[in-house]
């Protein structure tokens, strides 16, 4: 009895889902009906990525974070960057390595920013950060750095796509020169100034008033990190064509994997950043942190249309997932592994389904893998510890003598970070546009609300019960649903998939105003 | 005896509110100091502004000779201030294991303390698995009061430590805080006098945000107008 009551809407639930897909089963074919499920479910787990981030992050923090979308686009663009030109990747590795060396030197910066008077105008901040983003305004066009140019067809994100496909990169790629007559060192000396007075800004902006202790050996460790950034910045425009020559001689599910892995660390950085520098002065205040995350999520989408351009883009699949040719498709797992067939054929029912081994196996599998390091992070780690206890009360946790300014920075990384590997991951099967984010954030808003907005467990069923429910909308578009006193069977159009998920939402908030596993307030 | 905490006329203000005017007080090492005063005195955001969960905008906070106030919560905790607030604040996602876990400060903070701890309230031992939301009011309590003790704090702010408990908890409760006091200081805030009277040396009376009474409590305990007016209780 104390069982049921403790799982009964979990054990409803999955009652209610069984008893649907037995009903769907009725309309269609065996094969159709497991394909479908399996397109749900790779649907579901993009979904759920972005889901998880964004439930943690209102949970914790009280910030709904509209930017998630736009967060989740731009790590599908990153990863489109890493895997189709990573020459460029490699020419940005200096200029960055150079303006985060000016951050590395914080605890300097913080405690001169303190030295000032605390009251009185703070005018020379914001000077410094005009000038810092004057000097890059300048030096920035004449960097050596080669990329892609949207309004130029021949060196246009298409063009480069095709030419990654076609395996032409080893040939097209040219070293980057830098323009202009300034000599180099120049340029990266202007670049690490502009670093510094950039952190210097910050400091300054940040001052926290009160006492600001910086002791001796965090002093030495933050000016070992700069000694050692710079020195990095040197070794890779040093070895940039070496290193660019390697990258590309690799093969692409290498290539693939280095992308989805900087992608999401580079996601999980402008996270934090973005907690750290926009989202923190702003806890007080829930509207202008909304309007906030609303501009950020515009911000976004124009900078993917100027960096990326308006046209969508396909991103290639890594080599794993991508043969066609002989003994392709596969019968099995262990042929696939063999081949490397984009799809496996099985026979269900005595037809043929036909598998997609990147979106319905490989997805589903990193889906579920998330799923569950995630909810052991949470579940058997400190870090998961302090979470949950932070989302019921912040300021005791802080009583206890834990800094939950730096747990709230840490959690608004990871969840970006998990938005950033969903788009990783989506762009090979979904491809790249730049409404991408905006499709997505809305179908992982609807997840949430149907599985209770800071539940784990609700943004996990959620999002899968919204990727099913697409998937058979559409399936059903096709075959159309013979239904009583109707001639002609009933094909939902396009437009009725975004809504039946909305109006499932509609039906289980009229049940559970809370979400499935949502907790009363 | 030297002071452990000192605090030096600060003013609080929540919002426009201002809720604390001039307080002064002094805590010695190892004493009990009971902060008294009627509902709405002052008396929990005076220990939230030595703690620094409401910071107060002036006046000083000295504790172990450091001035602490302008500094972050989590920086005042960790130099050995512990916080058992008003309606104990339980985490109910969390077992009751691992509330204690989490109020460590060093990693072998609670196998230290654990033997300790289950002397002073043994119930914890039997529930040690159990989920937070799934405690009495006193067995969240003697949690509360056991989180403060995981770490080694060397002062303990207790709020309201007997508020709605029965007659045999509050016994339990009040014993725990006796032995407590052999080994760290406490400033207590107590609606109820008996109790109050029964466990601090001394006493600090605050009335719409401002210190109006202090002295030693045996004295107190015979001012019977002191007692109506400004504790409402006989």
């Amino acid at each position: 009895m104390e069982f049921w009551r403790e799982h009964r809407t979990a054990i409803m639930t999955v009652i209610v889902v069984a008893a649907l897909l037995g009903l769907a089963r009725l309309g269609m074919s065996a094969n159709d009906w497991v394909v479908t499920i399996l397109r749900g479910l790779s649907v579901g787990a993009v979904i759920f990525l972005v889901a998880a981030g964004f439930s943690i992050i209102l949970g914790l923090m009280d910030v709904l974070n509209l930017a998630h979308g736009a967060l989740f686009m731009l790590g599908a663009y990153m990863t489109w960057s890493v895997y189709v030109r990573p020459d460029t990747i490699v020419d940005l590795l200096t200029p960055g390595l150079l303006l985060a060396a000016g951050f590395a030197l914080m605890p300097v910066w913080r405690q001169a920013a303190a030295r000032t008077p605390a009251r009185g105008r703070r005018i020379w901040p914001v000077l410094a950060l005009a000038a810092a983003a004057l000097i890059l305004v300048r030096v920035g066009p004449r960097l050596p750095i080669s990329i892609w140019d949207p309004k130029v067809y021949q060196n246009s994100p298409i063009v480069w796509t095709q030419n990654a496909q076609t395996g032409m990169l080893a040939s097209l790629i040219r070293p980057a020169v830098a323009e202009g007559g300034l000599p180099i060192w120049l340029t990266w000396l202007a670049v690490l100034a502009a670093g510094v007075l950039a952190a210097l800004a910050t400091a300054g902006l940040g001052r926290r008033s009160g006492l600001v202790r910086t002791t001796g050996r965090a002093a030495l460790r933050s000016l070992l990190l700069f000694a050692l950034l710079i020195g990095l910045a040197a070794l890779f425009f040093a070895f940039n064509d070496p290193l660019t020559n390697v990258w590309i001689a690799l093969n692409s599910n290498w290539r693939f994997l280095i992308a989805v892995v900087l992608a999401t660390l580079a996601g999980a950085l402008l996270g934090g950043l973005m907690e750290a520098t926009l989202v923190r002065p702003l806890y007080e205040r829930p509207i202008y942190q909304i309007m906030l995350t609303f501009g950020l999520a515009f911000i976004g989408t124009e900078i993917v249309r100027a960096v990326w351009g308006r046209t969508g883009l396909t991103m290639p699949r890594p080599a794993l997932f991508d043969g066609t040719g002989e003994g392709c498709p596969a019968t099995g797992l262990g042929e696939w592994w063999r081949n490397h067939c984009a799809t496996i054929l099985v026979t269900i029912g005595g037809e043929e389904a036909r598998i997609r081994t990147y979106n319905e196996l490989f997805l589903i599998v990193v889906g579920l893998i998330v799923l569950v390091s995630v909810w052991l992070l949470l579940q058997r780690s400190r870090l998961g510890m302090i979470i949950r206890a932070g989302v019921q009360d912040g300021e005791m946790v802080e009583a206890l003598g834990i800094n939950v300014r730096r747990v709230f920075t840490l959690v608004f990384a990871l969840g970006v970070g998990l938005a950033a590997l969903g788009g990783a991951l989506a762009a090979p099967s979904m491809g790249l546009s730049d409404a991408m984010g905006a499709t997505l954030l809305l179908g992982a808003l609807i997840a949430l609300a149907i599985g209770g907005l800071t539940s784990f467990a609700g943004a996990a069923v959620g999002s899968v019960l919204v990727g099913l429910l697409q998937q058979f909308m559409i399936k059903f578009g096709a075959l159309g649903i013979k239904l009583p006193f109707l001639a002609e069977p009933f094909k939902p159009s396009p437009s009725l998939v975004p809504a039946s998920t909305v109006l499932l939402m509609v039906l289980v908030l009229l049940i559970l105003p809370q979400g499935l596993f949502g907790r009363k307030e | 005896m030297s002071n452990l905490l000192e605090v030096r006329g600060i003013d609080t203000f929540i919002g426009q509110f201002h809720i604390l005017e001039e307080v002064s007080l002094t805590v010695p090492e190892g004493a009990i100091v009971a902060l008294l005063g009627r509902n709405g005195a002052g008396k929990t955001t005076t220990l939230k502004s030595i703690l620094g969960l409401t910071p107060p905008r002036s006046g000083q906070v000295i504790f172990a000779g450091e001035e602490i106030q302008g500094l972050p919560s989590y920086e005042i905790a960790a130099m050995g201030v512990g916080y058992v607030p008003e309606h104990r604040a339980i985490f109910r996602d969390l077992s009751v294991y691992e509330n204690l876990k989490l109020a460590e400060r060093k990693k072998s903070d609670l196998a230290r303390k654990e033997a300790m701890i289950f002397e002073l309230f043994p119930d914890l031992k039997r529930l040690i698995k159990l989920g937070g939301a799934n405690l009495s009011g006193g067995q969240q309590q003697m949690l509360a009061l056991a989180r403060a003790l995981v770490p080694d704090n060397r002062l303990l702010l207790i709020d309201e430590p007997t508020e709605g408990l029965a007659p045999v908890i509050i016994e339990a409760m009040m014993e725990a805080i006796r032995r407590l006091a052999a080994t760290t200081t406490i400033l207590l805030v107590e609606q109820n006098f008996l109790v109050a009277g029964q466990l601090a040396e001394s006493y600090v009376i605050v009335d719409e945000g401002r210190v109006v009474q202090t002295g030693v409590m045996a004295d107190l305990l015979d001012d019977d107008a002191a007692i109506r007016r400004y504790l409402g209780a006989g």
